[in-house]
Parts: structure tokens; sequence; C-alpha cells
């Protein structure tokens, strides 16, 4: 439990160097990833989406912490895959095609990682086709597609009729955000879901896990 | 009065005939007069007809050389996309100062020379030129920040503060130069006010903008007086833990974002700080309707009090309808601006 601590207080504090000697250290106690995550990685993340919300961690705090938390998942990964354990919950994120801005994507990104989920971000300017095919090879349970330029936001809207014609919309759920990103505009293309934070994000997909 | 009278006696604290309004528009002005995107961005002259006719079709009091955050960055040599229909971008995994070395070796680009820098001064000057006598000219700067991030990628910006603050410095130190220069040939062109663009700094948090932000916002703030211009600060998103600052900068008008409630945006900047906004551009200028977009401003003036322009928190998107942008303006065309003076 007090590597637990350590990392926890390593991901709270935005330090990469503390978490990675925390990491192997819970290692060689013999702590399984999942229990770290479970008991590290998951509250301390959670206490940094919530001190985002409370105004007490802004942008640099998050990418900080999600820097740290990330060096741990790097040295759990390979266990995880050697002793064929999986993080049960996959999810592609993205930003739509013809918009560059990702640093909220990135947040939202390192939040669900954070909260004990498998994320392949396929970054940026990320066209239907490629969403089409992230889901077709990885099988995610959700699909997260930021924007931050109303131009740009009709790409959700198609992105959404290229998975159905695919045969694909009823195999995931599509959570939509971004500044200029609205619930009615959610419900007008059929999106299953809208946040408008990180946090937001994290709490819809733990819900839409809770109903299952 | 003309707009550019009102926007001064306003800016001056003295009573005017009714309440200026200085939206900002960027694709929205490209669509009024049917021109690309692209072409507005590259071209000062399609710029300034979009500009007039826009200020025109719905009588703003004012035209605006605001285009896109790229203008130094592609003078400088950063790695851009260009679109048809939508700001050019900066390349972020390619960004100019990706590599900590090359800022070094970097030297501040003169805007009478460059590119993209040059044609926005060419472009205050026809503004000037054209319509200069009856609506306030505004010129545009990336702020220290926004530059910063710009060329450094905003990703790699936000960990530098912790990571490398000495770097920090010596790259504010160099967005500061350059914002400084840029804004003086504006002036020299005939701009009434320079928008400060700086929309990185609502990330930060109040810690950070105080002890990297603030002081250079300030240097260029006061750079901008020296030379004979005022300032127009405009910083995007959610700048509730920041506005005590922002209000001590000195600056002329302060654009206040729609997350920001105008009270408490008064209250922190003080009842002698211009503000302009808030409305929000998507959810009451595209999504409203006129009543609601009337009600909303009533409201508005009824928490900032005088010293007020009319405008949105931020840019009104590009299928905002007329009829809304219309009544914005209607409202600001039926109320009084009383000064405090």
């Amino acid at each position: 439990m007090a590597q637990s601590r350590q990392l926890y207080d390593a991901i709270l504090n935005g330090n990469a160097k503390q978490a990675h000697a925390a990491t192997l250290a819970a290692i060689e106690t013999g702590t399984t990833p999942m229990t770290l995550i479970a008991d590290s990685m998951v509250p301390a993340m959670d206490e940094v989406g919530r001190l985002f919300e409370e105004e007490e961690y802004f942008v640099p705090e998050l990418l900080l912490a999600g820097r740290a938390m990330k060096t741990a998942m790097e040295l759990l990964r390979p266990l995880m895959t050697a002793s064929g354990e999986k993080l049960p919950v996959r999810v592609v994120i993205g930003t739509v095609k013809g918009d560059l801005h990702d640093i909220g994507k990135n947040i939202v990104a390192s939040m669900l990682e954070g909260s004990g989920f498998e994320v392949i971000d396929l970054g940026a300017d990320v066209a239907p086709e490629k969403f089409v095919t992230a889901v077709v090879e990885l099988a995610p349970q959700f699909v997260c597609m930021s924007a931050l330029l109303t131009v740009t936001m009709p790409s959700m809207k198609t992105t959404i009729e290229a998975l159905s014609s695919a045969g694909l919309r009823t195999k995931v759920k599509v959570l939509i955000g971004g500044a200029p990103v609205t619930m009615a505009y959610a419900h007008e293309i059929g999106a299953d879901g809208y946040s408008e934070n990180a946090s937001g994000a994290v709490g819809l997909v733990r819900s839409f896990l809770a109903e299952a | 009065m003309n707009g550019r009278e009102r926007i001064n006696a306003v800016l001056e604290g003295r009573k005017a005939d009714r309440l200026p309004c200085m939206p900002i528009t960027m694709t929205f002005a490209t669509d009024i007069l049917g021109v690309k995107y692209l072409d507005y961005v590259r071209d000062h002259r399609v710029m300034a007809e979009a500009q007039i006719k826009t200020a025109q079709t719905f009588g703003f009091d004012y035209v605006s050389t605001i285009s896109d955050p790229t203008r130094e960055a592609a003078d400088l040599g950063a790695n851009i996309q260009w679109y048809d229909d939508r700001p050019p971008a900066i390349l972020e995994d390619v960004a100019l100062f990706a590599d900590k070395a090359v800022l070094a070796r970097t030297k501040v680009p003169d805007a009478s020379t460059s590119g993209r820098m040059e044609d926005r001064v060419r472009g205050i000057e026809l503004l000037h030129n054209r319509v200069g006598k009856e609506l306030f000219v505004e010129g545009w700067v990336e702020g220290p920040c926004a530059e910063a991030a710009d060329l450094r990628g905003i990703n790699r910006l936000m960990m530098d503060f912790s990571d490398d603050p000495e770097f920090v410095d010596d790259l504010f130190d160099f967005t500061l130069a350059l914002g400084i220069r840029f804004a003086k040939e504006q002036i020299e062109a005939g701009a009434d006010i320079i928008g400060i663009g700086d929309a990185a700094a609502s990330l930060v948090g109040p810690r950070i903008y105080k002890e990297f932000v603030w002081p250079w916002q300030k240097r260029l703030v006061d750079s901008i007086h020296t030379n004979g211009g005022r300032v127009r600060l405009h910083i995007c998103g959610n700048t509730r833990r920041i506005l005590d600052g922002m209000g001590t900068l000195g600056c002329e008008m302060v654009d206040i974002d729609y997350p920001v409630p105008m009270n408490q945006a008064r209250a922190q900047t003080g009842p002698r700080q211009t503000l302009a906004g808030n409305l929000d551009p998507v959810r009451d200028l595209r999504d409203g309707t006129p009543d609601k977009i009337a009600q909303s401003l009533e409201a508005l003036q009824e928490q900032v009090g005088p010293q007020w322009i009319v405008a949105a928190g931020c840019e009104l998107v590009r299928d905002t309808p007329h009829r809304n942008v219309h009544a914005m303006v209607n409202y600001a065309l039926t109320h009084p601006a009383n000064g405090i003076e």
C-alpha cells in the first residue's frame, strides 16, 4: 500500500520520475498491474479531475499528471500482455477531420486512460474512414470525437453515418465534445453522449458501463 | 457620432450617443463577401473588403485585421496547414521550436519586409484610408503566451512551465519582442487599437499566469501605449481565475468570453475597465432568437454597468443567422452609453 501511495502522490504531483520509481518498486514487491491501476492510478486521476473541476488544477497540471500516469502504464503494459491481463474497456479517441486542435482531446484521453480504460488515440485530423477502420480492427466499446471549430463539427455526423453504413453503429457508443459542440447537436446527429469537459467524459463512460 | 467617435468616447469614459458594437468576425465576414477563407487570410484586400462589407451590412463600429493565429509563425518559417474554408493551423508535431535549440538562433522578423505580417500592415493602411474616418481600425498580434504555444507546440509549452522555466522566460522574451515590433508597425500604418489574442493564457491557471504570462503581457501593453496605440485584450475561454490580473494590465478594453459571468468580470476588473462581451457565439447567437438575444444583452448590461461594448464572447461562427446579428446591433443602437466621467 505504501507503493500505491507513492504512485498516487507522484501522479497527483505530476512527477513522472517518481511515478516511474514508484511503479518499479511496486512491481518488485509483487503488486499486480491491475491492483496498482485500481488502488493508485484511478484514484489519483479521479482526484486530478476533481481538482480540475474545482479550478485548483489547470491544463499544465493535468498534462503533467497524465504524463506521470503514462510513465507508469508504460511499465505495466508489458506485464499485462505477458500475463494475458487486459483492461476491460477500450476507447478510441480522435479530433475529427480538418481539425488540428488536440489539447482538449489529449486531456480527455489522459483522464480516460487514468480511469483504467485502454485508450487508442488516433490523433488529430482523423477522417471518418479512419474511425471506422479503428472500430473494425480494435473493437472498442466507445468512440470519442472532439472538434473545436463549427466547420469541422459536421465530420462528427459523417463519421456516425460511416459507422452506420459499415454496420458498426450499434457496436459502439459514440461520445462527442469540444467548445462549439452542444447536447442539442449530439441529439441531432445521433451521438450517444456529449460532455463539456474531461471529467464528464469519464463519467459518461462509467455510466454507460454501469447500465450495460 | 460615428463608430470611431463612439468607441473613443466609451474608451475614454465619456458619454456616447449609444453603445458601441464590436463583435469579432472572421469566417462570418468571408461568407458576407462570398469569398474563400484562404483568400481572406492571404490577401489583405479581400480581408479589408469583407470587413467593410460586414461592418456596413450590420452597423458595426469598427473593422479588424484579425484573421488567424499563424501570421507571425508563418513568417518565422513554422509549418502551417492551409485550408480553403477555415483558418490555417500550426502543425504542432513539427513546431518551429520543438527543438529548444532553434530558439537561440532565430531572429525576430521585420513585418515591413515579411510576408503575412506585412499583409496585415497593408490591410490596416487600406482600411485606414477607406473607412478610418468613420470606423475604428483594429490591428492584431498574438499575445506572448499564444505565440509561444504556436512556436513550441501548446502541449509542450504547458509542460515547459514546470520542466524548464528558464526556457519559457527566453521563449516569452522572443514572443514579446515579436509582438512589440509587429504592433508598432500596425500602429504606424494607422491602427487605432491593437488586439492582443492570448487564448493559451486561459489554460494555465492563476499561479502560472501571474508568474509567467502577466509580466510579458504587461510589457507588450506598455509598449503599445508608448507607440501611441490602444489595446484590446482578448483571451478566449474561461478566464475567471485571472480576471484580476487582466484588469491591472491597463488595456483600454478587455474582452470577456462567455464562460465568465459578467458581474464577476466587473467586480474583478473594477468600474473603470471597459469590458466587451459576452454572448455565447454558439448557444446565444447561432442557436438563439432575436428576443432571447435582447433579453441576454439586457441582463448583461445590468451586470456590467457603464464602460461596456456590445460583442459576443468570441468570434461569431459562420452560420450565425443574420437576424440574430441584427438583433445584437439593434440593442446597441437603442441603448445609451452613459460613461463614467
